[in-house]
C-alpha cells in the first residue's frame, strides 16, 4: 500500500521512476502494490430523549454495524476492491407531532421497538490507477425489509496538469420500498424512487505540502420521496408524511489537507454547502488533526460543526392545510444545528493496524446558523463508537 | 549425478567497465544470450563514456567547461533525470549528497598518509555546493569556476538497471547484472527460484559476509573499506560531509535491497554519509531490506540475520 | 428545479478563478514525500468515512458527499 510506504522511499521511488519506469512502475502510477483486508465493528446510539415530553418509548435507536473490505490491486494497472456491509437496527423513532396543551410542540414515538437488519454488498473496479488519469466503476446493492436499493457509479480522474487534476463522475440508483405493516397502517404499499446524480471536482496541489480540492455535485430525486412511517398532525387530525415526488439538490465542497513535518503531523479542514428544491440548505465543517505518536500510533481528534434550514414545508405541526401541499415533521427536514467531536487511534503492528475511536454528536435548534424560533422536537444526539483492524497481504 | 543446478545452462559474460569488473548470467539460448551480452555490454560503455570524470569528451567534461566558461548548458533528458533525481538524494540527505562534491571527495582520497590543512579544505569546499547550483530543466548552470559535477554515486547503479531492461528488450528473461557488486536482476530461474547475491566481507573481501535471495529488484553495496585509510589511529572514510569539509565516521558497507539498483544504491549512498547513528535509523526507517557493517566487522540491519546462513529477503 | 444558484454560483466562480489565476511553482519530483503520507489523502480511512457519512446523512436533511456512489438505505 502506498501508505504504508515511508516519506523518504516515497520521494526516492518518485524520483526514480523516469529513469527505471519498469522497475517502478507501480509507485509511479501511484498504484498500491498491496492487498488490505479490513473489518470494523460500528456502534451507534442514539440519546434517549431529554426532560421533554414525549409520548411513547423515551429510547431511541441503535445499530450495530459490521464492515468487511477487500482491496487489492490487480496487475500493473487496475485495482479491484469490494466489501460487505451488515448492520441489526432497533429502537425507536419518532412517529408525528402533536400540538401540547400550552401549544408546545410534543413528540410521539413510535410504540413498537423495531428490530430489522440490512445487508450491503458493493464492488469498484478502477482501470489506469496511474498518473494518466484512471476509471472507477461501482456497483451496489442494499436490502432490508422494506427497502432494496440498486445502485451504479462511473467516475473519471484526468489530470490537466503536473498540479490540477479533474475528477467527473455520476451514478444511479434505483430503490424500491415496501413499508412494513402496510395495511395495518394504512401506509403506502409498494413505492419506488430513482436518483441521478453528477459530480465534477477540481483538485490542486498547492505547494510540496498542501493540496487543495473543490466541486460541485447535483442530485435528482424522482418518486416516492415521502416518509411512508410517519404521520403530520394537520388541525385535529394526523396524514401521512407527504412530500414532493421530486428533489433537486447541489451540494459545493471544498476541502484542504496540509501536512506539517517535525512531527508529521497534518490537518484536515473540509466544508460544504448544500441547497435543495425543497428548501433545505446546510452548511458543514469539520475539521482533523492527525498526530504521530511514538511506537507507529496515531491520534485524531476531529471536530464538526453543521447546520440546516427547515424544509419549505416542515412544520411540528400544521393548523391550516389550505395554505400548503406538502406536509413533514420529520425533525430531520427541520432547522437545527449539530456539534460533533470525535477522537479517533490508530496502531501499527508489522502487517496489522489496529485502530479505534468514537464520535459524540449533539443536536440542537438553537444550534442552527442565525438561530431558529420555530421549535424542532426531536433533534438526534447519540454516540457512535467502533473498534476496527486492517491486514497487509503482501 | 543430475541436480538441478547443473541441467541450467547458464551463460555468463565477463567485462570491464566503470573501473570494475562486471559480469552478466544469462540463462538462455546461447545465441539469444550473446546478442543480449553485447547490447547490455555496449549500454554500460555508453553510460560509462557519457559520465566518466577521466574522458576529455565526455558530458561531464563538457559540463565542467561549461562551469570554467560560466556558462548554462542544455543536457539531454537522461541527465536531466539524473540530475532530479540527485536532487532528491541532496533534499532527502539534508544536503550530505552532493554531486558537486568531487573536489571535496578528491581531496580526501589519501594517498600519502596526510590529512589535508585547513587551507586545502576550504578551497575545495569553495568549488563545491549543489545549493549553487542553477538547475531549471533542462538548463544547467554551475555556479562556480572549477566546480565538477560527480555523477558516479548514481549512474553505476542507473547502469545495472539499465543493462537489465536491455537485456530484457532482446529477450531474456532469466538473469543477473553484476556492476562491480551493484546487482540487479533480469529474471528469477525459470523455477522461480532465486538468485543468490553475496555481500563482501569488509575485512577479507575474498569472503562473503552474507548471501541474499534476489528474486527480482536490485541490490547495491556503498563500501569504503577499499579506500577508508587510517591516518595516527584515525580512520578517515572518503565520505565526505560537505559542510564540514572532512569525512564522517561511518560503517564500512552499506548494502540495501529495493526494486531497482538506482533506488538501492540511492538508499546504501544515504545511509552511509548520515553516519554510523543517523544512517542506520533512516534506513530503519525507510522499510527497505538493509545491512551495515561498521569497521570492527559488527552487522546491523533486518538482513544481518542473512550472515553465513544463504538466508534472504526480497521475495516478490 | 427550484434551486437558487446565485449565491452559491458566486462561491463557485471565485473559487475557479483563485485556482485558474494562481501561477505557483510546480512542485519538483523530490519535493512529493510528504504529499505521499498516508494522512494526505482525502479519505485516510475511507470505511471509517463511510460510516461516519451514512451517519450523518441518515440523522441530516443534506447530500452525502462527493462523488458517494453508494446505494441507498431506507434510514431517511
Amino acid at each position: 500500500m502506498r501508505r504504508h510506504l515511508s516519506p523518504s522511499l516515497a520521494a526516492l521511488m518518485s524520483a526514480a521512476t523516469t529513469l527505471v519506469p519498469e522497475a517502478h512502475a507501480q509507485t509511479a502510477t501511484g498504484a498500491d502494490t498491496e492487498s488490505l483486508v479490513s473489518y470494523r465493528f460500528n456502534e451507534y446510539d442514539e440519546d434517549a430523549f431529554a426532560p421533554r415530553p414525549v409520548i411513547g418509548s423515551a429510547e431511541r435507536y441503535g445499530v450495530i454495524s459490521q464492515q468487511f473490505q477487500l482491496a487489492t490491486p490487480v496487475g500493473t494497472d487496475a485495482a479491484l476492491s469490494a466489501s460487505a456491509t451488515h448492520e441489526v437496527m432497533s429502537g425507536s423513532s419518532p412517529w408525528y407531532v402533536v400540538q401540547g396543551p400550552n401549544h408546545q410542540p410534543i413528540q410521539v414515538m413510535s410504540g413498537a421497538t423495531i428490530r430489522d437488519h440490512r445487508s450491503a454488498v458493493s464492488a469498484s473496479w478502477t482501470q489506469g490507477t496511474g498518473s494518466s488519469g484512471g476509471t472507477t466503476y461501482s456497483a451496489s446493492y442494499s436490502a432490508e425489509r422494506d427497502y432494496h436499493a440498486t445502485a451504479v457509479g462511473i467516475e473519471r480522474s484526468i489530470p490537466l496538469s503536473a498540479a490540477l487534476t479533474l475528477g467527473v463522475g455520476g451514478s444511479f440508483s434505483h430503490d424500491l420500498i415496501d413499508p412494513v405493516d402496510a395495511q395495518l397502517y394504512d401506509r403506502v404499499q409498494h413505492g419506488q424512487k430513482n436518483t441521478a446524480s453528477l459530480f465534477g471536482s477540481l483538485a490542486w496541489i498547492i505547494d510540496r505540502s498542501s493540496v487543495l480540492q473543490t466541486g460541485i455535485q447535483i442530485n435528482s430525486e424522482h418518486g416516492f420521496l415521502s416518509d411512508p412511517y410517519k404521520l403530520v398532525t394537520v388541525g385535529d387530525g394526523t396524514i401521512h408524511d407527504l412530500r414532493p415526488g421530486q428533489r433537486d439538490q447541489m451540494a459545493w465542497l471544498v476541502r484542504y489537507r496540509h501536512a506539517f513535518s517535525r512531527p508529521d503531523a497534518s490537518l484536515h479542514l473540509d466544508f460544504r454547502y448544500a441547497q435543495d428544491s425543497w428548501g433545505v440548505t446546510s452548511q458543514t465543517l469539520e475539521a482533523a488533526w492527525y498526530q504521530p505518536l511514538p511506537a507507529r500510533w496515531q491520534l485524531v481528534p476531529a471536530l464538526r460543526y453543521y447546520s440546516q434550514h427547515e424544509a419549505r414545508f416542515y412544520a411540528p405541526f400544521f393548523s391550516d392545510p389550505a395554505a400548503h401541499n406538502f406536509f413533514t415533521s420529520d425533525y430531520r427536514l427541520g432547522t437545527f444545528g449539530a456539534f460533533s467531536a470525535s477522537l479517533n487511534l490508530r496502531k501499527r503492528l508489522g502487517q496489522w493496524e489496529f485502530s479505534g475511536g468514537f464520535e459524540r454528536y449533539h443536536g440542537a435548534t438553537d444550534y442552527a446558523l442565525g438561530g431558529s424560533d420555530a421549535a424542532v422536537p426531536a433533534v438526534v444526539s447519540y454516540t457512535r463508537a467502533f473498534i476496527g483492524l486492517d491486514y497487509l497481504l503482501k | 549425478m543430475n541436480s538441478a543446478h547443473e541441467r541450467r545452462l547458464i551463460h555468463r559474460f565477463d567485462f570491464n567497465a566503470m573501473g570494475c569488473p562486471c559480469a552478466l548470467q544469462l540463462e538462455a539460448d546461447a545465441e539469444v544470450a550473446a546478442r543480449a551480452a553485447a547490447a547490455a555490454q555496449a549500454e554500460v560503455d555508453r553510460l560509462d563514456r557519457k559520465y566518466s570524470h577521466y574522458r576529455d569528451d565526455s558530458l561531464v567534461a563538457q559540463i565542467g567547461a561549461s562551469a570554467d566558461a560560466g556558462e548554462s548548458i542544455v543536457v539531454d533528458t537522461e541527465t536531466a533525470d539524473l540530475l532530479d533525481f540527485s536532487a532528491t538524494l541532496h533534499a532527502q540527505s539534508g544536503g550530505r549528497f552532493d554531486i558537486t562534491s568531487g573536489a571535496l571527495t578528491r581531496l580526501w582520497d589519501l594517498k600519502n598518509g596526510r590529512i589535508p590543512d585547513a587551507a586545502a579544505i576550504e578551497r575545495a569546499r569553495a568549488r563545491c555546493g549543489w545549493d549553487r547550483v542553477e538547475w531549471k530543466r533542462p538548463h544547467l548552470r554551475l555556479g562556480v569556476k572549477g566546480m565538477r559535477l560527480d555523477l558516479g554515486g548514481v549512474v553505476k547503479e542507473y547502469a545495472a538497471d539499465r543493462a537489465a531492461q536491455v537485456c530484457r528488450d532482446v529477450g531474456i528473461v532469466h538473469g543477473i547484472v553484476d556492476l562491480g557488486g551493484d546487482l540487479t536482476v533480469v529474471g528469477a530461474h525459470p523455477d522461480g527460484s532465486p538468485w543468490l547475491a553475496g555481500i563482501k566481507s569488509p575485512r577479507d573481501t575474498s569472503r562473503a559476509f552474507a548471501q541474499i535471495e534476489l528474486h527480482a529488484g536490485g541490490l547495491a553495496t556503498s563500501g569504503d573499506y577499499e579506500r577508508a585509510v587510517i591516518v595516527d589511529g584515525r580512520r578517515y572514510s572518503h565520505i565526505v560531509d560537505p559542510a564540514s569539509g572532512i569525512p564522517v565516521e561511518s560503517f564500512s558497507s552499506v548494502s540495501v535491497v529495493a526494486d531497482s539498483c538506482l533506488v538501492a544504491g540511492a538508499a546504501s549512498t544515504l545511509g552511509m554519509l548520515l553516519g554510523l547513528r543517523a544512517g542506520h535509523d533512516w534506513l530503519l526507517g525507510l522499510g527497505l531490506p538493509f545491512l551495515c557493517i561498521d569497521a570492527d566487522g559488527n552487522a546491523s540491519g533486518t538482513l544481518a540475520g542473512a550472515r553465513d546462513e544463504g538466508r534472504g529477503t526480497r521475495d516478490e | 428545479m427550484r434551486i437558487n444558484f446565485g449565491a452559491a454560483g458566486r462561491l463557485i466562480l471565485v473559487t475557479a478563478a483563485l485556482l485558474g489565476g494562481c501561477a505557483t511553482t510546480p512542485v519538483q519530483p523530490w519535493e512529493r514525500g510528504r504529499l505521499a503520507r498516508w494522512d494526505m489523502r482525502w479519505d485516510p480511512d475511507p470505511l471509517q468515512a463511510a460510516m461516519r457519512e451514512h451517519a450523518h446523512f441518515s440523522k441530516e436533511g443534506s447530500t452525502g458527499e462527493i462523488g458517494a456512489a453508494g446505494g441507498g438505505c431506507g434510514c431517511n
